[in-house]
């Protein structure tokens, strides 16, 4: 598999299942509106896309994170290689 | 006879969670997946979505995982197979085609069944149930002529399916047996929001009904209700529970109640076998109690726990999991043990608008649970307070007051 570079979040189909922390929960959490964020360096939780460098986690094993999203119950999850190619959902 | 190392029975979620898990501890274990539907896992909680249902997304949003994901893993997947017999002790499960194959370690991730009707009429055409992505397509394919739509039964399914029906701009009749939607899991408060939404979005409902009969020739045309009244219809959607498959387990010893028994690991009373997701009745470390829950992250999380265990980890399972669903501009949300049993004291912490409530559960002077309508916002706080088990004897007027954050309380 492609090295995982960047994970977005679609807030519009997240759902809150919480599939993704129990998954990674070094990278994914709920927030108050029940919608999955991304863990970032400095404690910053945030809603928009993030480079994997930029995680809090930023060691996390790419086959975490493409579980996380394939657990994802509503496919809210998507994860790009270093040339921009959607790694998930594939 | 064909062996395995470790053998899944069910290829939803929990089971399949179990087979990704079960290489990272045991390589070299060989693994397969017995799946009574002839699907590799796709996503449930989207069966009853309406941007599915409509068809707003592409179908195949529904696979979670694609064919070649399971030879890479070297997953053996045996589909539209349904495991008939289980030999505890020479450690042999039969398949309903006389196929038996050996296992050193077995999962039971079967989930649940839908409970079918057992009225007059239940065998005619349109009439439908939800559980499996057969089901959707078959309503899919009729929510594209029908008019009129019947939908017996106040819970999840009932919501969801409501939702689905009013957008595909088919007139609705809610029919439920109880005075209010979810009654008792429900308070009335609560499902007076909830109803109030309902009727908003065009609704009809009839409450403390049960039907009697279906009437129609080959498809269902009507329904009698115990008063005599007819109601004509289209079709018939059928949301009145779920039960968790064990006849096929009699005689291999494993004690089952609601669901198959299990320890706080997820181990049932037989040697070398575990049970995960919807048909677990297993020990809640949070609670100290033997409970079933019907959601996905239980299910997921129980999978992985109980695959380390079946690789030789002594794993607890802990989480406190939940649901949410929203349609009608309203959100229902379930967190923890919500079941009113005995010994259950219930505070309800309701806005002053009254248009959103969080009904907080205690069992001996602890949080165990909550519902909340609209106030999905209190459900994180919750599940934490849920979590951490502090006593709440000197806490009840904050509990009860919405404007209190809970948060201090953590």
């Amino acid at each position: 598999m492609a090295k995982i570079k960047k994970i977005v979040v679609d807030r519009n189909l997240c759902i809150g299942a919480a599939s993704c922390v129990l998954s990674a929960d070094t990278v994914f959490e709920l927030d108050a509106e029940n919608k999955a964020i991304i863990k970032l360096k400095g404690g910053v939780k945030s809603q928009d896309p993030a480079e994997k460098t930029a995680l809090e986690d930023d060691a996390v094993a790419d086959d975490t994170l493409l579980t996380a999203a394939q657990s994802c119950p509503t496919r809210a999850i998507f994860l790009y290689d270093e040339d921009g190619k959607q790694v998930y959902p594939s | 006879m064909e062996k395995v190392k470790y053998l899944i029975i069910g290829g939803g979620i929990a089971g399949t969670t179990a087979a990704e898990t079960i290489p990272q501890l045991d390589p070299a274990g060989s693994c397969a997946i017995v799946s009574d539907e002839p699907y590799r896992l796709y996503s449930r909680i989207m069966l009853s979505k309406p941007n599915f249902f409509l068809e707003k997304i592409p179908f195949d949003q529904i696979w979670l995982k694609q064919p070649e994901w399971y030879t890479q893993q070297n997953i053996t997947l045996i589909i539209g197979k349904k495991a008939t017999a289980l030999d505890s002790a020479a450690k042999i499960v039969t398949l309903d085609d006389g196929t038996a194959i050996a296992y050193d370690k077995l999962l039971i991730a079967t989930g649940s069944c839908v409970r079918t009707w057992e009225i007059k009429g239940a065998e005619k055409q349109n009439i439908f149930y939800l559980r499996t992505l057969d089901h959707a397509k078959q309503i899919i394919a009729q929510v594209k002529t029908a008019q009129r739509a019947i939908v017996v039964g106040g819970g999840f399914i009932g919501f969801e399916m409501c939702d689905m029906l009013r957008l595909a701009g088919i007139d609705v009749t809610l029919v439920i047996r109880e005075p209010h939607f979810w009654d008792p899991i429900l308070d009335q408060h609560s499902g007076a929001l909830i109803e109030a939404a309902l009727e908003h979005g065009g609704v009809k409902i009839v409450h403390n009904s049960l039907i009697k009969e279906v009437v129609g020739k080959d498809a269902a045309q009507g329904v009698i209700l115990q008063n005599d009244i007819v109601l004509p219809t289209d079709m018939i959607v059928v949301g009145i529970g779920t039960y968790c498959p064990i006849e096929w387990i009699a005689g291999s010893g494993i004690k089952a109640s609601r669901g198959i028994i299990t320890d706080e690991y997820l181990a049932t009373s037989a040697p070398d076998v575990w049970a995960a997701g919807d048909g677990a009745e297993f020990k809640d470390v949070v609670l100290g109690e033997q409970i079933q829950l019907g959601n996905w992250a239980n299910a997921q999380m129980q999978g992985k726990i109980a695959a380390r265990n079946m690789c030789g980890a002594h794993e607890q399972f802990r989480l406190v999991s939940f649901y949410v669903t929203s349609g009608f501009g309203i959100t229902i949300a379930f967190a923890g043990d919500i079941r009113p049993s005995e010994g259950r004291e219930i505070i309800a912490r309701i806005t002053v608008d009254g248009n959103s409530l969080s009904r907080i559960i205690l069992k001996n002077d602890r949080i165990i649970g909550a519902t909340m309508i609209n106030n999905t916002k209190e459900l994180a706080v919750i599940t934490k307070l849920i979590e951490k088990g502090a006593p709440m004897e000197h806490n009840r007027d904050k509990l009860l007051d919405p404007l209190f954050d809970l948060k201090t309380l953590l």
